[in-house]
């Protein structure tokens, strides 16, 4: 296994290469001058050539791929051509912001979809079940964006519980932690339906074909608790492919955040990315775009790997 | 040299009428045809059906409630919400189609060369595979119309560029596993080329996760164009558009909820209809799953 990983982990540098050369490729393909759309039109053309030289941009395109990647190697992402900041620090601020509203989802899945799949698994078409089938076709076709407005109107406008702003706000980190929790509610909600839909269903099946197994009559002939038999045999091996999907669904979460971002003006990295999109901002588009493929490359990595930690019977 | 057909592959044709004797089976899915078919019916008729201008401004009646007039109200502008409704249908199923087309010309041949060949082609195909998946699908298509411009040809382009991948290594798959089925050994014996192998062997017979695979696309690509068009990148002002419509909406959540009531309700029905369908054809087209009558009344649900 340990071989295997070693293997894995030579290959995201690689991959991360494939995935820069495309970005910047893309970055430079297009129309659109960052200089131009940041010093404005009337501009003299003394200032434009500066601020091409100070950000490389008047050099041939392998030179600039060439000086990016060096400086990346050593941990240097470059510098904002619009924000006079560097790509590392607007990372800082903005990657937590961002791995919190994710966490904050998949709470919200694993919260709703653990006990909904094992209840409907345990009572196969029961009420109970049908309401579970039916959470997740609705989870599967609403658009985070739809859910989200459906949300604000219900609880934020309608009954005035939920704030909708106020993610990533150091007023309401530091006045206590229902008030830090508050503002994650709807967004959370809206972002991680579609995961809690993805993962019920998931549990629901993977806990009904463990129920069928020998092993579950055997524990019931033993005269093991209904609890028990539930919880340590079948909803522990029901978990194998439950926690891997979590895994990757993580990896995932950080990307589609940028609708529910611009809704909510969370500062995250999805509306970084907008914002350096629509300013031509290379350099923030080029090292987001890095860390966002990395995290999920990391994600996909330690799925695989609690896959053969929890499944003695998987060797790589 | 031609080869003679009785030693072609299983024919695609056959199974389809087979499939299609199953699909009325399975009612879930007969239901999303119905809807599906209908809506697209009526986007594509929105000339005909719609009641009111989509675009024209009426100050006098703006934010009207749903009445007998505007059934499902009228926006800040008092255009009419069904009108608007309607004629973004066209736009979103439209794009939808096209994506699905796109996707189907640049990642079928892209998978099944790749698992054909295999050895160096497959290695370089597929490492640019894993670089497009390793990008949100959204986020990617965000940069590419952000950078390309917003305008719906490069919604298309992009949505069909972030929905290739997923169609390549899907056929890559299937096709790895049909390719060295007996009928294609007997074909190369017999002399036929690469491309008669590949055309009509293997893409006969990786056509059925195809299908399904497509209907994934289609849906996932009506919520990509609205998700475009919301964020500012499709769809521009005041064509409508359901996303478009929605991200306008926004600003009256609390004065006419039905603004964006009606999109979002004709985004859910639209994806659901279209995933109902996929489930359908899945069964239909695995023998694995058909439904006898038997297995239909004991009620089996998995």
């Amino acid at each position: 296994m340990w071989y295997y990983l070693g293997r894995r982990l030579i290959q995201v540098p690689l991959v991360l290469i494939v995935v820069s050369l495309m970005t910047f490729l893309i970055t430079r393909a297009t129309p659109g001058d960052p200089v131009q759309i940041m010093l404005g039109m009337q501009t003299s053309p003394e200032a434009a050539a500066a601020m091409r030289a100070e950000f490389n941009l008047d050099r041939p395109l392998p030179v600039q791929y060439g000086l990016w990647i060096a400086k990346v190697a050593t941990g240097d992402l470059g510098r904002s051509i619009r924000l006079n900041d560097t790509v590392t620090s607007l990372l800082a601020e903005r990657f937590p912001v961002s791995l919190q509203l994710a966490l904050a989802a998949m709470v919200f899945a694993l919260v709703v979809s653990i006990p909904l799949g094992v209840i409907a698994a345990l009572r196969r078409n029961s009420w109970i079940d049908y309401l579970c089938t039916g959470y997740t076709v609705v989870g599967f076709a609403v658009p985070n964006f739809g859910l989200a407005l459906v949300l604000i109107y219900v609880f934020s406008i309608k009954l005035d519980w939920l704030p909708i702003t106020g993610i990533g706000s150091s007023e309401a980190a530091a006045a206590g932690f229902w008030s830090y929790i508050k503002p994650f509610m709807i967004p959370a909600i809206a972002l991680g339906t579609l995961q809690t839909a993805m993962l019920t269903r998931l549990l629901r099946s993977s806990m009904i074909d463990v129920l069928s197994q020998d092993y579950m009559r055997t524990a019931r002939a033993k005269g093991l608790l209904p609890g028990t038999i539930v919880v340590v045999h079948a909803l522990k091996n029901a978990m194998i492919p439950f926690i891997t999907m979590v895994a990757v669904q993580f990896g995932y979460m950080i990307g589609i955040q940028v609708t529910i971002e611009y809704i909510f003006a969370v500062p995250g990295m999805g509306s970084a990315v907008l914002n350096a999109v629509v300013n031509r901002d290379f350099p923030v588009i080029q090292g987001f775009t890095l860390v966002i493929s990395a995290f999920f490359l990391f994600a996909n990595i330690t799925a695989d790997m609690l896959y053969a930690l929890l499944d003695p019977r998987i060797r790589y | 040299m031609a080869v003679p057909n009785r030693i072609s592959s299983p024919r695609f044709a056959g199974s389809i009428v087979l499939a299609a004797r199953q699909f009325p089976r399975h009612r879930a899915a007969m239901i999303g045809l119905v809807c599906l078919v209908l809506i697209c019916l009526i986007s594509a008729l929105a000339p005909y059906v719609a009641p009111y201008d989509p675009i024209q401004i009426k100050l006098s009646a703006k934010l009207k409630p749903p009445s007998f007039e505007h059934w499902m109200g009228t926006d800040h502008f008092g255009r009419d919400v069904l009108s608007r409704l309607l004629w973004g249908g066209r736009t979103s199923l439209g794009v939808g189609l096209l994506v699905v087309g796109f996707a189907f010309v640049l990642g079928v041949p892209l998978g099944l060369i790749s698992g054909y060949f295999g050895g160096k082609v497959d290695n370089l195909i597929m490492r640019l595979v894993d670089a497009l998946l390793t990008f949100p699908p959204l986020l990617l298509a965000v940069a590419l119309v952000g950078l390309l411009g917003p305008d719906i040809q490069n919604v298309m382009l992009a949505l069909g560029i972030v929905q290739a991948p997923v169609l390549a290594r899907m056929v890559r798959g299937s096709t790895l596993a049909v390719r060295e089925d007996l009928y294609v050994m007997a074909a190369r014996a017999l002399g036929a080329g690469p491309g008669r192998i590949v055309l009509s062997h293997l893409l006969r017979n990786v056509m059925s996760p195809i299908v399904v695979q497509l209907t994934i696309v289609f849906a996932a690509a009506v919520v990509a164009e609205a998700s475009l068009s919301f964020l500012g990148f499709g769809t521009q002002p005041p064509n409508p558009s359901w996303g478009r419509d929605m991200s306008e909406a926004r600003r009256f959540l609390g004065d006419a909820p039905w603004m964006f009531m009606a999109p979002t309700g004709a985004i859910m029905l639209c994806v659901l209809s279209i995933n109902f369908m996929g489930d359908g054809l899945r069964d239909a087209l695995d023998p694995r799953a058909w439904r006898t009558r038997r297995t239909v009344a004991a009620g089996e649900r998995r």
